[in-house]
């Protein structure tokens, strides 16, 4: 039975917002939460810098926030640039369920709030064969998982990509889409609760550009990049191991651990160098992309060629 | 007409030539444009033959201009794979990518293009016109080739697969029904 007079969740969470913003809610009018919703662009965001150790040379904001793979929007890589403009993020409240102690939706900004943000400058690694380098803003996500507390039967960690025709016009060509929606991918709880692991609202000192996955995304850097999900829905703890989009697609070509490695090509391409963008000239691609002290104790034992 | 055709036909290699300087990611633009470039004029290529057919417009003349111009564009893209891409490192191109069917299928398609730029003089083809007809064998395999280069293909290979069917089945039919007229 249709309850009319119950606000849809949405809504409500959107007059909790605006009501948040005291002086807005005197004048009330869409021209202004038109407004609010362009506005993260420009704040720039608080967080305890990245001392970057490795002395990585971060690419230019412009590589970064124009060449994108969001299949949601486009398999071009320019092209969700302007698509995403529309994308309204506030409010987007990430969902929090399975095998957790408190399962519940919660708002990037409260997010935020709890988990405080701290600068990660990291190499990113395409599956492709292109790389950058990125100054990620966020918090890594063994804090969430702590706040979370999976239970003994949480061995994995599943993440969705919100299913939303009306924003990813990908989502509403049914047979025609270009991948199956919607996006999921997975972790192991030990690489989901590794120190490196990430969860980004920004980049470059400011809140995510809507193109790159905004308002909130994974980044495992030790990953190609298709295990970065973009504008997360739902992190789930789950039990049995997720099975990610790619690998759904093609088996043979993208597996489930996708861990950057030289000695083990793509059956179409090598993987041994990689196109840093911006440069004419290639690099070598590094073990787990160069982050093989910290993560390769994960993988300890595995045949990496098998377990692609 | 002839210099008129090769100049639109080169000017998207001056813009590649001039975007270069400020593109993200270089390889991979000069890989699209010259491969696009490449696709679009063998499947231009044959478009005079089914024109005369079926517009009786006669442009056969302009055949061997496009022909040869997919196959500098071919030529190009091919210099991207060795110089840029592989960086002349010959060991891992002979014994690694070579390997590969993305990569073998695209050298297959471009040394047959090679044979037929080598055999297109008024001499040569002469005696060699009939094996021409391997375009069709380049054609698929470079559209396999592009429909392999994507991690997914999209609207673009698509659309030329499209186009190279059309362009192929309408020889097919005609040869069909020019067999069957005959017996009757």
């Amino acid at each position: 039975m249709p309850t009319p007079f119950i606000t849809p969740e949405i809504l409500f969470e959107a007059r909790r917002h605006f009501l948040k913003l005291g002086a807005g809610a005197l004048v009330g009018s869409t021209a202004i939460s038109r407004l609010l919703a362009a506005m993260p662009e420009e704040i720039q965001l608080v967080y305890a810098k990245d001392p970057n150790l490795s002395k990585l040379t971060p690419n230019p904001f412009e590589h970064v926030s124009n060449y994108v793979n969001f299949y949601e929007f486009s398999t071009d890589k320019t092209a969700p640039v302007k698509m995403a403009q529309a994308m309204k993020l506030k409010p987007w409240s990430l969902g929090f369920f399975g095998e957790i102690a408190r399962e519940e939706m919660v708002e990037v900004d409260d997010l935020i709030a709890k988990f405080g943000l701290e600068e990660r400058i990291y190499r990113f690694r395409c599956v492709e064969g292109w790389s950058m380098v990125v100054p990620w803003i966020g918090f890594p996500l063994y804090k969430l998982l702590d706040y979370l507390q999976p239970n003994a039967k949480a061995k994995y960690v599943k993440f969705t990509t919100r299913h939303e025709p009306d924003i990813f016009p990908d989502q509403a060509r049914g047979l025609f889409a270009s991948i199956k929606h919607p996006y999921v991918e997975g972790l192991r709880m030990d690489e989901a609760r590794h120190p490196l692991t990430f969860l980004a609202v920004g980049m470059y000192g400011k809140p995510l550009p809507k193109q790159n996955g905004a308002p909130i995304r994974l980044v495992v850097p030790w990953k190609y990049g298709f295990k970065s999900i973009k504008s997360l829905d739902l992190i789930e703890c789950v039990e049995e191991q997720p099975l990610n989009t790619w690998q759904a697609m093609a088996p043979e070509e993208y597996g489930f651990y996708a861990n950057v490695n030289p000695t083990v090509d793509h059956p179409r391409w090598s993987q041994a160098k990689e196109r840093l963008l911006g440069k004419l000239t290639k690099q070598e691609t590094l073990m787990f992309n160069g982050y093989e002290k910290e993560v390769s104790h994960l993988y300890a034992g595995m045949d990496l060629r098998k377990q692609y | 007409m002839k210099t008129l055709i090769v100049f639109f036909a080169l000017l998207p290699l001056g813009y590649a030539y001039y975007s270069l300087e400020n593109a993200i990611d270089p390889i991979k633009m000069l890989y699209t444009t010259t491969g696009v470039g490449t696709i679009t004029l063998l499947l231009l290529s044959l478009v005079p033959s089914p024109c005369q057919r079926i517009c009786a417009l006669n442009l056969l003349r302009f055949r061997k201009t496009l022909g040869l111009l997919a196959f500098v564009y071919a030529l190009l893209h091919v210099s991207v794979f060795i110089v840029l891409d592989s960086e002349l490192d010959f060991t891992t191109l002979f014994e690694k990518s070579l390997k590969k069917p993305f990569i073998y299928v695209g050298a297959i398609s471009f040394l047959i293009l090679l044979s037929m730029a080598f055999s297109s003089t008024k001499k040569r083809f002469a005696r060699f016109s009939r094996y021409h007809k391997a375009v069709y064998v380049a054609l698929i395999l470079a559209l396999l080739h592009s429909f392999w280069a994507q991690k997914v293909a999209g609207a673009f290979e698509y659309g030329m697969i499209a186009i190279g069917i059309v362009l192929l089945g309408e020889r097919v039919w005609n040869k069909c029904r020019f067999t069957m007229s005959k017996r009757h």
